[in-house]
């Protein structure tokens, strides 16, 4: 426990240094992913066939596919055919695009869940297609989506630290780079493990704290 | 004649995958009427109703409004002049009950938001329910929802009000209060075509009873009239079935 303690006093703040770029990887992306989401399940949703089948190809290629694999093919492959990006831009590409397919289909899943009379009693008053998607299904689907879009979130903090591979300086990278220095992988590990888990645990209740506060008596997922 | 007309329904049809359920309806409602209409389940009522704004586009025949034809392309802006009352209400729920008798004002006629929620507030007044403005549809009984979606219907002052079964999702115990309702819009003077098995309201608030089956009108005429003595054997027997139970 000392040990753990005394390591942690020594190494923590390089560690830490990681932060930042763990976190703008992850709001970047994410964000980038929900908007990318958003677009995908419009088409998927109310787009014509074509929109629809591109949307589905796109979804079904990047959920069947490891974001490790989609993350060297970016980094590592498009040089290949000219396209080059640095390896931040690389790791915020990779997870945007994934993410972007799952956050996709759990939108899709709670639009579907509004009640079809909603879209219903917004056209017969006179509002269009995007009208009624804009006030009444997308502010409803957004709220019934929060529980799951949380887990997602979560899991995308988690998946930053792949961007290691690739050789984006974050926690994960800092941690591999103190525990070959000090060959305590034990110690480093534990922490940064730590840190992980004091990020997730953040982001978990700030986005409860959303939930609550957007909360609508009969606007939930079940 | 057919000028002072606020709605004018010629000849629809309509056919689900070569299921026929309108045969070619037609009739005709002048400022201030209300026309009560009746059938049996399945004789194309609410297709009917749904025809009259598109939500379901008829396949043939021809629907003015004020002298205006419903087209598929200024279907928005007739269907903001078109009042519907669904059976299940379908308030948005992720609103409270005065932004749902504003948001159709201030997106689809661009109404000032104060203007709009001064006619909001009067409105859920008319239907007795004044003091929920914020309260959420959720938090309401069926029937003031429904009274709520009367509300929502009547802000848009529209030519006309459709009501598709408006009490038939309520406890019996509710239905009285949305009744009532009706009631009084029918004697200010609304325009209004009302699908329903509440037969007081008939006999009372309509100027006309249309019984459709099958996808005809088989007859139409003054509730009196029909109620006594309708020419028709089915208008005679269902009018007695829906007598007993109502
Ligand atoms: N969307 C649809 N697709 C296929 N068939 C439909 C559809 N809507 C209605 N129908 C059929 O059309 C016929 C008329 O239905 P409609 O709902 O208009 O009757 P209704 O008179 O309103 O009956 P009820 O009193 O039960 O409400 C029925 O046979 C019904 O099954
Ligand atoms: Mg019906």
């Amino acid at each position: 426990m000392l040990d753990f303690l005394r390591f942690g006093i020594e190494w923590l703040p390089a560690l830490l240094k990681g932060v930042p770029l763990t976190l703008a990887l992850w709001v970047i992306a994410i964000t980038l992913g929900c908007l990318l989401g958003l677009i995908l399940c419009w088409a998927r949703v109310y787009g014509n066939r074509l929109c629809y089948w591109i949307s589905t190809v796109y979804i079904e290629l990047f959920r069947g596919t490891p974001m490790l694999v989609q993350m060297f093919f970016i980094y590592l492959g498009l040089p290949h055919v000219g396209i080059v990006f640095d390896a931040f831009t690389a790791a915020v590409i990779a997870i945007t695009l994934n993410s972007a397919a799952y956050q996709a289909e759990y939108f899709r899943g709670s639009v579907l869940s509004v009640p079809r009379g909603q879209m219903v009693a917004a056209r017969a008053c006179g509002m269009s297609k995007w009208q009624a998607i804009r006030h009444i299904m997308l502010p409803q689907a957004l709220r019934r989506v929060i529980p799951q879009w949380s887990n997602e979130a979560i899991i995308e903090l988690k998946f930053t630290s792949i961007a290691y591979t690739i050789g984006v300086v974050e926690i994960t990278a800092i941690a591999q780079d103190i525990g070959s220095r000090t060959l305590d992988f034990f110690q480093v590990f534990l922490w940064a493990g730590l840190i992980y888990l004091v990020l997730t645990s953040t982001v978990a209740s700030l986005l409860s704290w959303v939930e609550r506060r957007t909360h609508v008596p009969g606007v939930t997922t079940n | 004649m057919t000028d002072d007309l606020v709605l004018d329904v010629r000849d629809v049809k309509k056919s689900y995958e070569g299921l026929e359920v309108l045969k070619g309806i037609g009739f005709g409602l002048r400022r201030g009427e209300t026309k009560v209409l009746v059938g049996p389940s399945g004789s194309g009522k609410s297709t009917l109703l749904r025809c009259i704004n598109h939500l379901t586009p008829p396949d043939e025949g021809r629907i003015f409004l004020s002298g205006e034809e419903v087209l598929e392309k200024n279907i928005d802006a007739m269907r903001a002049r078109i009042g519907f009352v669904f059976q299940d209400f379908n308030l948005f729920s992720h609103l409270t009950v005065l932004d749902n008798v504003r948001i159709c004002q201030v997106k689809v006629k661009g109404v000032a938001a104060d203007v709009a929620t001064e006619r909001a507030q009067q409105e859920l007044e008319r239907v007795g329910l004044g003091d929920k403005a914020s309260a959420y549809p959720a938090e309401l009984s069926g029937g003031q929802q429904q009274r709520v979606s009367i509300a929502r219907a009547l802000a848009m002052d529209p030519d006309v009000l459709l009501f598709d079964e408006p009490t038939s999702a309520l406890d019996p115990e509710l239905t009285g209060e949305v009744v009532r309702v009706m009631q009084k819009l029918a004697s200010d003077g609304m325009t209004m075509v009302v699908v329903t098995h509440e037969m007081s309201f008939a006999r009372q608030a309509a100027d006309e009873l249309i019984f459709m089956e099958n996808g005809y009108i088989i007859e139409q005429g003054p509730p009196q009239q029909l109620f006594s003595s309708a020419a028709n054997d089915r208008t005679r027997a269902f009018l007695n079935v829906i007598a007993e139970h109502g």
